[in-house]
């Protein structure tokens, strides 16, 4: 029997804005949800939020920016997870995203938006719908 | 019996009888609503609690009058006769991105000095070249990385807008110093004596570390570079403000009501003790000090309540623990009082934002402050306001001044006895936790120990699971949310002020900008001021501004500064979460 653990997210925030109240929430709330959760604390470059997503095995990726970069953070962390053939990462995002960026976003690989109000269940839902399957305990 | 008594012995009938009769009724356990009376004041004091605006305790107003009850004329931001006031928060891509924003501004007929935003990398001490700052560079705010910078911004304030005409505003922290000194090296080759120079450095280093994240330096570092600017400030530049404290930020990330007033008068605390320990008289810099904002929510009679027990703390505190003498040291003064804060609007039919911003802008008249219809209802959609979102904050203000005639009266709701219940209860739960905080030694190490950030993401985290249960209802979040309701939308006429091509460009050429100050300035000179720097920043009693006024003079840039500090001070680094 395929061994059951719980889904692993890292919560990130890219770049330089310091507004970090969404991402812990997130964080805290999918904790609630029975996820694995670690949160990266603020200014991460793309490179730390990849090797910490490596390190940790994670299944999902959640990247948080409000400061308007993140047409460049978000392509850049994926970029890079696509050189080190770790396609198999879900990466979310939210933040504040202007709604003509997010067909944008999704095309670079973004897997969905959650922007303001955005309700913790439906992140939760849409992961556990959406995450590849790596053997996990669905709760 | 005593009246109070003759009102308990009603309060019961109309429990038992009254009330009980209208439970049944309507089929309901519990009121859904509150009714207070004289009993939940008992005791009440006017002249100890409220007192007369603009007289200690300061509970009904900070001054005797509202002089913002002058409305402008021509738009911008209300202001009184006799004061200057900076434009609204503003700036964006290059330095000549900004300047012609302010350019444009002026042609509206608007006086305003600079109210600057700054990206991201001046805010955190990086140049627009460095790897950090990929990405980031003009977006929140205008790039600045050498005094060329404000050089270029400030083309536009000449003559009848000189420097010594109108006032600013740097929404700067972690490197305030070194905006104060591009500001005074400025002035000082155009001439203009730096004791006629006004403005408001947000300068408010504390609350970074909690709530806003554009740390650079630790805790007890960044306090001796806030001494610096109060002594330097208090010393040369005494018509600049030394800080604009805000509660704001710290709500917005999270913290509850009385959290905001704690935390923020904890922080106040320290500042001013900052003045005492370098051996100032209380009253020579305390009358420097400004708030930005508390914090806010749609809760229209709590924020009512918070102002006012926001003005007896700190004048108490000034009185009491600073034996302040100076009516002036003791008053809390910010430019708008009472709002809703941006954590209030929804992305969700965006619209209702205006209404939301109008229920804070009430609070804001009823407590003592200019009415702000803040902020304006396109907030949550991305960077920047629409001009068409400005206008109906502007005129939603207007119309509840002189249409409502809100401000007619001084704290209309003094003596209600919810308010004034309110009041008390807000005012002693700040005490008590100000109280803990102390035990811990003050704010400092209660920073240091994350005691702050672990409580504003506990509070932030049972807001959200109260949303998530539907405890706390957001129109159009998590109610009203049908199939039958309507998002309304407006469509936009006006261009956006901010050009976004100019925006996605700034990068690029601040980048290719910077290169050409490098090679064009005196590197030689420079080197020797970076080493003359790291010298000094290793003197803990050295006041860094005066050199810092000569590297800014040489074109060194903000990072080339920074960084000699980060070599000296280390890099924050936060608390684990």
């Amino acid at each position: 029997m395929e061994k059951q653990r719980p889904i692993k997210v890292l919560v990130a925030k890219p770049g330089l804005d310091g507004h970090d109240r969404g991402a812990k929430v997130v964080a805290l709330g999918l904790r609630d949800e029975g996820m694995e959760v670690i949160y990266s604390g603020l200014r991460q470059t793309p490179e730390k939020i990849v090797q910490a997503a490596v390190q940790e095995d994670v299944d999902v990726v959640g990247l948080s920016c409000l400061s308007g970069a993140h047409r460049y953070l978000f392509s850049e962390v994926i970029r890079q997870f696509k050189e080190k053939g770790m396609e198999d990462v879900m990466v979310i995002a939210g933040g504040i995203i202007p709604e003509k960026d997010i067909l944008g976003l999704k095309e670079t690989g973004v897997k969905e938006v959650f922007g303001p109000g955005a309700s913790i269940k439906k992140i939760a839902e849409f992961i556990r719908e959406n995450v590849k399957e790596k053997g996990f305990a669905v709760e | 019996m005593s009246d109070l008594d003759k009102i308990r012995e009603r309060k019961k009938f109309w429990e038992d009888v009254v009330l009980k009769t209208a439970l049944g009724r309507f089929k309901l356990e519990q009121s859904p609503n509150k009714f207070y009376s004289p009993l939940d004041i008992e005791g009440f004091d006017f002249a100890e609690k409220v007192g007369f605006p603009g007289w200690y305790p300061y509970t009904a107003g900070t001054y005797p009058l509202l002089p913002y009850a002058v409305v402008a004329s021509k738009g911008g931001l209300p202001s009184a006769k006799g004061l200057k006031r900076a434009a609204r928060y503003s700036g964006y891509g290059t330095p000549e991105d900004t300047r012609d924003y302010y350019k444009e501004y002026q042609k509206r007929g608007l006086r305003g000095g600079p109210n600057l935003a700054m990206d991201l990398p001046t805010q955190c001490g990086y140049d627009s070249d460095n790897p950090m700052a990929r990405g980031e560079v003009g977006k929140v705010g205008v790039c600045i990385d050498t005094l060329n910078d404000f050089e270029i911004i400030y083309e536009v304030y000449t003559g009848e807008l000189e420097l010594d005409r109108i006032a600013s505003n740097f929404t700067i922290n972690a490197p305030a110093n070194i905006i104060i000194a591009f500001y005074a090296a400025l002035a000082e080759k155009r001439g203009i004596p730096l004791d006629k120079l006004r403005a408001t450095p947000q300068n408010d280093i504390l609350k970074e570390f909690v709530a806003r994240g554009t740390y650079i330096f630790p805790p007890r570092s960044s306090m001796r570079m806030f001494r610096d600017s109060l002594t330097f400030l208090t010393k040369y530049m005494p018509n600049v403000n030394v800080t604009s404290i805000g509660g704001y930020h710290v709500r917005e990330a999270g913290a509850s009501r009385v959290q905001d007033l704690a935390f923020s008068m904890a922080i106040g605390t320290a500042y001013l003790q900052e003045g005492v320990n370098a051996g100032l008289e209380i009253d020579s810099f305390a009358p420097k000090f400004t708030f930005n904002a508390f914090g806010g929510s749609m809760e229209l009679f709590k924020e009512v309540a918070f102002q006012r027990a926001a003005r007896r703390m700190w004048a108490k505190i000034l009185k009491e623990k600073f034996g302040a003498k100076d009516f002036r040291s003791m008053l809390i003064r910010q430019p708008l009082g009472a709002h809703i804060g941006p954590t209030s609007t929804t992305a969700q039919r965006p619209l209702n934002n205006v209404t939301r911003a109008v229920v804070g802008a009430i609070a804001g008249a009823l407590s003592g402050a200019p009415p702000v219809a803040y902020p304006p209802y396109d907030e949550p959609l991305g960077l920047g306001w629409s001009l068409e979102a400005q206008q109906l904050s502007e005129d939603a203000a207007r119309i509840l001044q002189v249409e409502a005639k809100l401000t007619e009266v001084m704290d209309p709701l003094a003596g209600s006895y919810y308010v004034e219940y309110l009041t008390d209860e807000i005012e002693n739960s700040a005490w008590r936790e100000l109280d803990k905080i102390d035990g811990m030694g003050g704010v400092v190490d209660a920073i240091e120990g994350g005691y702050l950030q672990r409580e504003i993401a506990r509070n932030a985290h049972e807001r959200q699971q109260k949303i998530e249960k539907g405890e706390e209802l957001v129109v159009g979040v998590n109610c009203f949310t049908g199939e039958n309701e309507l998002d309304v939308v407006i469509n936009r006429i006006v261009p956006h002020p901010y050009d976004e091509t100019k925006r996605e460009e700034a990068e690029e050429k601040q980048i290719k900008k910077l290169a050409e100050i490098k090679r064009s300035r005196d590197s030689r000179l420079v080197s020797q001021l970076l080493t003359e720097l790291r010298e000094k920043a290793q003197k803990d009693d050295e006041n860094l501004i005066p050199h810092f006024i000569e590297c800014a003079k040489a074109y060194v840039t903000l990072q080339e500064m920074c960084d000699v500090l980060r070599e000296t001070f280390s890099e924050y680094e936060p608390v684990q979460f």
